[in-house]
């Protein structure tokens, strides 16, 4: 839900004057809302600042998503990072990839997910 | 002539997340969605701008579980109210209460999803006026409602009290 939250605040900022950009990773959820100015990073969900251990990426990251934040023209400018995860692009087929699980191991998913559920329903309410 | 792979594209995270909570015999979810996008041009050069920073990672809390490096998802340290903490330091934020992608990155490197550390060098150069003093945290709500009623009016009113012409929303 991260590119959701921001994408629905970065469209709040801008309704009240203020202009924002954001830099993530999951493309089409933030083009789906709909938002000013993203700087898109093909990189796995966790990266959307730039590579682990590597500032120069994060350096050129950010130095992309402020010129974006300066010079986009109109609302839904995204501009797609150079940079690449690495040259064999099949970790992009890993994410909740459903074909490598069996019936037993879906059933054992469903129900961690109810635990967390449960988990983030009391914290909430204690919020 | 050689063509990319066909699975070479940004990966369709709505259709994947639909299909396995599917798979799991949920409801599907339905995403935030609008024809209308809000632009607000800048009022200033960057050079003279305040900068925002706005994340969605959570401050460490000791006592609730693993938050370290490839924690499983720790729902328990969720967070539910707007936080804001100083960006004179590098604070202690980790990402185990999200759903970021486990089997390709570790989560060990905070920088890669929290840019002060860059943010900072960037006023140093005068790539940007200044840092405001704090940076705010978005809780991530499955509900549409509580972020665009009550976390998203609350980022607002903090990023106005901080005099921020300019935010850079950072998810993780």
């Amino acid at each position: 839900m991260c590119h959701q939250t921001v994408s629905l605040a970065a469209r709040h900022l801008e309704e009240n004057g203020i202009p924002t950009v954001i830099m993530g990773c999951a493309k089409d959820i933030v083009e789906y809302c709909g938002v000013p100015r993203f700087l898109f990073s093909d990189f796995p969900l966790g990266n959307s600042a730039g590579r682990p251990f590597d500032v120069e990426s994060q350096r050129v990251t950010l130095e992309l998503a402020l010129r974006v934040l300066e010079s986009a023209p109109v609302a839904r400018t995204t501009v797609q990072s150079p940079l690449r995860w690495r040259d064999d692009a099949s970790w992009k087929l890993d994410f909740s990839d459903l074909s490598t699980l069996t019936p037993e191991e879906i059933a054992e998913r469903r129900k961690e997910f109810e635990v967390v559920k449960a988990v983030a329903k009391t914290k909430r309410e204690e919020a | 002539m050689t063509f990319a792979a066909e699975h070479d594209i940004p990966i369709p995270y709505m259709q994947r997340t639909r299909d396995y909570y599917q798979a799991l015999g949920f409801a599907p979810y339905r995403w935030a969605h609008f024809a209308d996008v809000p632009f607000a041009p800048l009022r200033a050069p960057l050079a003279q701008a305040r900068v925002a920073l706005i994340t969605t990672a959570a401050p460490y809390q000791p006592g609730v579980g693993d938050q370290g490096p490839g924690a499983k998802y720790n729902a328990a340290a969720k967070f539910y109210k707007v936080y804001s903490d100083s960006t004179e330091a590098i604070p202690d934020l980790r990402i185990s209460h999200v759903g970021y992608d486990r089997v390709h990155t570790t989560a060990e490197d905070s920088r890669t999803w929290f840019p002060l550390a860059r943010l900072q060098e960037a006023v140093k150069a005068g790539r940007i006026g200044a840092l405001a003093p704090r940076f705010h945290g978005a809780p991530t709500n499955r509900s549409h409602r509580v972020t665009t009623e009550t976390d998203a009016p609350e980022l607002l009113r903090r990023c106005r009290e901080d005099g921020a012409d300019v935010a850079v929303l950072v998810p993780s």
